[in-house]
């Protein structure tokens, strides 16, 4: 597999070296050394903590902006659910239809149409999985590279179908090249993204195939763009190229779970990394037995729980479940497209999800087990502080790291003073 | 003749339904930063976790060992319970001798021995009424790892 890649990036001239990214990542794959910050590429599993923790703004997601996007012909957006609930009570999904038009999209994609599809081919996936159960769902990124590097004795759970969003992609590209008579490499596919964890699985899909999708831009950076183009609107504005918010739309990446339909019995809903891993860890044991399927999202709240949303949670979700209860049924039209698309198209999985090596080059076992019994007894000269000051943000992860042969023993001040002397050069004000 | 790597020993509380599980959570950790192939790795976690539950349920305490050999896992789980009258009759799915209390947790459906003798490559139990139980399970690592 090619180099890791993540969906953020460390710029080093903005980096303090204040750690804040470091004591926030949960899969302890950030250092600081030298004063400044980096990735253990292959522990990151792309949840986004440490966006939100760095003070000086040195980690950004790497989305696109608007303007990068000019080298295509036709830009079309495929909107996040999310992203409707990030307005007023009074402002509709056909207001941010149309204002996603007005700041220079030539169509916003009928996206519930996909939704309803993939609802679809998850429900019947579920019923004629053979096992293992609870399947996964995989549509958070975060999740399928928790399972790679955390769970892979779990991976033959993940679902083995596309996200909706990569099915979107998929057939946008193909209507409107057939449409305009272009190449689809001149249609520009691209998500409105509450995270930035999406996108990387536009950069480097899990699945190890290529996206659909050309790129992310988060709600953030349109946010005000689209807010004032709205508050400029006469009128309720009208469906653009009928964006209805019908279907299963409004379910999609909210708290309440993205399947009303399935039994709650077996099906469980999950949101937030650390909930996510109490839940798994149950499962490896083998002591959940009745769950069929489980939704899992990284973020405390679903998607609309983002860190590249701007609404807080509680208010978006208030404004989702007002959305929600104010939905107007499906027309025949709708119902309509979701039947032809579902009996010609193939939603299931292109490629699949293989455990991701963490152990940097690939070793003998005996070795491994060497570098584990070296670590044990490295920790024992630690003081088991955690303080950080050598650069890792536990003494059990600098014991491994020097056992790897990726750090120096002596970075920790207990055991050499000389180290603060170190440090001053890098922190001295 | 297998070569002996790594050995290490977990303390299991006998009716601690509070920290149960805790001990197989630890011996996966270990064994997936050892790089244990996944599917290797997926039966080893259920062995450990049913043999750490059958201590919790019926022993005041036990030890689970780990031992790791460049051919395979060992698995001993060694308590201090009441033990097996009829190890035959305990292997059969679904006998089960767990009290409703225990059921009532999700547990004693009698799939614990069954399990762990589907999902080991050897299971051998020892057992001596009014003095306690030792289960050995192997699981043999691929040649390739």
């Amino acid at each position: 597999m090619s180099e890791l890649k993540h969906g953020f990036k460390i710029d080093a001239e903005k980096c303090n070296g204040r750690m804040h990214c470091m004591r926030a990542c949960p899969a302890h794959a950030i250092r600081v050394k030298n004063g400044k910050a980096h990735v253990i590429s292959e522990l990151c599993i792309d949840c986004g903590s440490c966006l939100g923790a760095c003070p000086t703004g040195a980690i950004t997601a790497t989305t696109i902006k608007f303007a990068e996007l000019d080298r295509y012909k036709f830009k079309v957006a495929v909107a996040s659910p999310a992203l409707f609930s990030q307005f007023g009570m009074k402002d509709t999904p056909a207001q941010v239809g149309r204002a996603l038009l007005d700041v220079g999209f030539d169509a916003v994609w009928e996206y519930a149409v996909d939704i309803d599809l993939i609802n679809r081919a998850i429900m019947d996936c579920v019923k004629s999985w053979p096992g293992p159960f609870p399947l996964i769902s995989n549509s958070c990124p975060v999740i399928v590279r928790l399972v790679q590097v955390a769970y892979p004795s779990m991976l033959e759970h993940l679902i083995p179908v596309e996200a909706p969003r990569e099915i979107a992609g998929r057939e946008l590209k193909r209507r409107y090249s057939q449409q305009l008579s272009l190449k689809p490499e001149e249609i520009a596919a691209i998500y409105i993204t509450p995270c930035q964890a999406k996108t990387i699985s536009i950069l480097q899909p899990a699945e190890e195939s290529k996206s659909y999708l050309d790129g992310a831009v988060a709600i953030k950076e349109i946010y005000n763009e689209l807010l004032s183009k709205m508050r400029k609107m006469t009128g309720l504005g009208d469906t653009p190229e009928g964006l209805p918010s019908s279907g299963e739309l409004l379910h999609w990446g909210a708290p309440e779970g993205e399947f009303p339909k399935l039994s709650r019995e077996h099906y469980l809903p999950l949101t937030g990394l650390m909930d996510v891993i109490k839940v798994l860890d149950d499962i490896e044991k083998g002591k959940i037995r009745n769950i069929e399927f489980l939704e899992c999202h990284a973020c405390q709240g679903g998607c609309i729980g983002g860190n590249l949303t701007v609404e807080n949670l509680y208010n978006a979700r208030s404004k989702n479940l007002h959305l929600l209860a104010n939905m107007p049924k499906p027309g025949p039209e709708f119902e309509k497209e979701v039947e032809r698309r579902y009996a010609g198209e193939d939603f299931s999985l292109r490629g699949s999800v293989k455990p991701r090596r963490t152990e940097g080059e690939v070793i003998d076992l005996r070795e491994r087990v060497g570098r584990r019994k070296r670590a044990d007894e490295l920790l024992k000269a630690l003081p088991l502080l955690n303080c950080g000051l050598c650069g890792a943000p536990t003494c059990k992860n600098h014991a491994e790291d020097v056992a790897a042969g990726r750090a120096d023993l002596g970075d920790c001040v207990f055991l050499s003073l000389h180290r603060i002397d170190v440090l001053r050069t890098f922190y001295k004000k | 003749m297998a070569v002996e790597l790594l050995r290490e020993s977990f303390e299991i509380q006998g009716r601690n339904f509070d920290k149960a599980g805790e001990v197989s959570g630890e011996i996966k950790v270990i064994l997936r930063d050892l790089g244990i192939d996944a599917a290797n790795l997926r039966r080893l976690v259920v062995v450990a976790f049913e043999g750490e539950m059958n201590v919790v349920m019926y022993a005041n305490r036990g030890t689970l060992t780990l031992i790791l050999t460049d051919e395979d896992v060992n698995l001993e789980i060694l308590d201090e319970g009441p033990g097996i009258p009829d190890i035959e009759l305990a292997l059969q799915e679904g006998y089960s001798t767990a009290s409703d209390e225990m059921r009532e947790m999700g547990f004693g459906f009698g799939m614990g021995l069954p399990n762990m003798k589907k999902n080991s490559d050897e299971l051998r139990i020892e057992s001596e009424v009014g003095k306690g139980t030792s289960v050995f399970a192997k699981i043999k690592l691929n040649s390739n790892v």
